[in-house]
């Protein structure tokens, strides 16, 4: 491309390209500016009208003082340990599922497959209700069971991981069947390390998708002993309701948002193309 | 004759062990395939055939299903005719589907051909708009409940400073919607943005170039090149929001609860009641799970519909 000249025209042009961006920047980082300076306001300045934008003394002991409201800290192990452990089952069944379906000829296995691809049309509404009745009768309410369990097959993963490993040389295969691996030594040593990139996909992907999950937990949980982060910050909202919590609740939310925002930062690259596969193959 | 026999005596013992450790293989496949399967037949396929079941039945989740009592299609009648707050629901839901569709892939487009453009620090502002898409509905609409405070909201302090009077917002019954309209476009526009500047990139630069030396302006190159090649990304956003769409919750949900006195979501005065949020209430406060299923059917054939509709329409224009 020939090099823009600089006449007035494309001065102009983009200081309002700029401009709109800047503009538009903003908005998409308000409720984020306002949920960090919140959380370090005292809860008269939080509700103080005009709200100040800054606080005039940091409250760092807001991030404590909600501790003692909510049990926070609690709720981040179960979020964590909920979203790490789904994160490991789905990739590990949809890297599994994906790779027979790709490299395997066996009786049913178009049939099996359609299943799957129709599986992906499936609403969650849908099967709200039955698999919430499915996890009572197995005595899965109120323990990690019933919150991770039913999350780690996700029929897109499977999809995913069958397009990724039908890339993968055939002779590759042969190769260490020769040598004498068994078919699931094949999985272990060499499907999984040459699916990094789509591995990482699906990981951070679902990551932040089970971190953010509500309403499931919603139903699941009853104790606060088994909170995960959006059950913590929904019953903040209940004292946040009173004016005096309104700046814990932009604590406590603060709190919450961090882990899926460093996935993203570290993951971008990875979690873009995730979303533009989705997008490119329709 | 003799070569070819010699052959033979290699090849068929060949077979005959392949085709005696194809089965092998076959059951390794079976086992690969089966937790993933087992687990999908178990939370998506039996649900949806008990969702089926279950709303021709009265059942309130408790009592045995065996003993649900048979009710055929009252519970659907009781929906499409009688229950007003259903149809308040679907209302809200297609204005909600309507307009948010509309707005994600009109501003998206905008904003991806900006930020398409050549741009110091372009990680960055493209950051700044995907930022939302991880971080949690619930907490974004808890942010936006308190920016759109009608007292002490920011949101209503930068108007008054370019003089605009104080608005409702989110306490309104007239404004609610709109605001929950607006929060959603802020939520997942960016995710609609990264499809869009995929599929922009996917176009390649000399098409641009050719119209450039037979003269074509940038408003046409725009109409002629980039909106013709973007047809079927422009298919899928609207396909995918609209399917996303319809089963609004949880914005709904975090923004609308607790304000203006409202304790189970969708107020001010049932004016951001969704479908889903609706169902949600119907099966897990009162219990009431044939209905429930019934709604989750209704709305499952209307996105099933409106998507089929959509692909014919979209696909077919020219």
């Amino acid at each position: 491309m020939v090099k823009r000249q600089l006449t007035a025209p494309a001065i102009a042009e983009s200081i309002s390209k700029y401009l709109i961006l800047a503009l538009a920047g903003a908005w998409m980082l308000l409720p984020f500016f306002w949920m960090f300076s919140g959380s370090l306001m005292t809860s008269k300045e939080v509700t103080s009208l005009p709200p100040p934008l800054l606080p005039a003394q940091p409250q760092w002991h807001n991030y404590i003082d909600v501790t003692r409201v909510v049990p926070l800290l609690r709720a981040y192990l179960n979020s964590l340990l909920v979203s790490g452990l789904t994160v490991v089952g789905i990739v590990f069944t949809s890297s599994l599922c994906g790779f027979a379906f790709a490299k395997y000829d066996f009786p049913g296995r178009n049939t099996l497959f359609m299943l799957v691809l129709a599986s992906m049309m499936i609403p969650f509404f849908v099967t709200l209700i039955p698999v919430f009745y499915i996890v009572k009768q197995l005595g899965w309410l109120n323990n990690y069971a019933g919150l991770i369990l039913p999350s780690v097959v996700s029929a897109y993963g499977i999809f995913l991981m069958r397009q990724f490993i039908l890339d993968i040389p055939d002779e590759l295969l042969d190769a260490a069947r020769i040598d004498g691996a068994s078919e699931f030594r094949i999985y272990w040593q060499i499907i999984l390390p040459l699916s990094g990139p789509a591995l990482a996909t699906l990981g951070s992907f679902n990551f932040v998708t089970v971190w953010n999950a509500f309403l499931w937990p919603l139903l699941v949980v009853q104790s606060r002993d088994l909170f995960t982060v959006p059950l913590a910050l929904n019953s903040l909202r209940t004292y946040g309701m009173e004016a005096q919590f309104h700046h814990l609740q932009m604590a406590g939310t603060a709190v919450s948002v961090i882990p899926a925002l460093l996935m993203f930062v570290a993951l971008q690259r990875y979690f873009v193309k995730g979303i533009a596969l989705t997008g490119l193959k329709g | 004759m003799s070569n070819r026999l010699r052959v033979l005596d290699v090849a068929l013992p060949l077979a005959r062990a392949r085709r005696r450790l194809l089965p092998r293989r076959v059951l390794w496949a079976y086992l690969f395939v089966s937790p993933a399967i087992l687990a999908l037949l178990l939370f998506t396929v039996g649900p949806i055939l008990f969702t089926l079941w279950v709303s021709i039945h009265n059942w309130n989740l408790i009592e045995p299903i065996s003993q649900m009592p048979f009710v055929g299609l009252e519970n659907y009648r009781y929906l499409l005719t009688k229950d007003a707050v259903f149809m308040r629901g679907l209302r809200n839901t297609f204005i909600f589907t309507i307009c948010g569709v509309g707005t994600n892939t009109v501003l998206g487009l905008m904003f991806a051909l900006l930020l398409n453009t050549r741009l110091r620090a372009r990680v960055f502002w493209r950051t700044l708009f995907f930022l939302p898409i991880v971080t949690a509905p619930l907490a974004l609409g808890m942010m936006w409940a308190v920016l759109l405070n009608k007292n002490y909201g920011l949101v209503n302090t930068l108007l008054g400073l370019s003089g605009i009077p104080q608005q409702p917002f989110l306490s309104s019954p007239n404004q609610a919607l709109a605001c929950i309209i607006a929060v959603a476009v802020y939520q997942y526009v960016g995710y609609y943005i990264i499809i869009y500047l995929a599929g922009l990139q996917g176009i390649p630069e000399e098409y641009y170039d050719a119209a450039a030396v037979d003269g074509a302006n940038r408003w046409q190159s725009f109409w002629h090149i980039t909106l013709p090649l973007l047809r079927p990304v422009l298919l899928f956003i609207i396909v995918t929001n609209t399917i996303g769409a319809l089963q609004v919750f949880d914005i709904v949900f975090a923004a609308t609860t607790g304000v203006a006195g409202e304790t189970s979501g969708g107020g001010p005065a049932g004016s951001t009641m969704v479908v889903v949020l609706h169902m949600y209430n119907t099966a897990f406060k009162f219990f009431r799970m044939g209905r429930a299923t019934a709604m989750a059917v209704i709305l499952f054939v209307i996105i099933f519909v409106v998507t089929l509709i959509q692909l014919r329409l979209l696909r077919e224009r020219v």
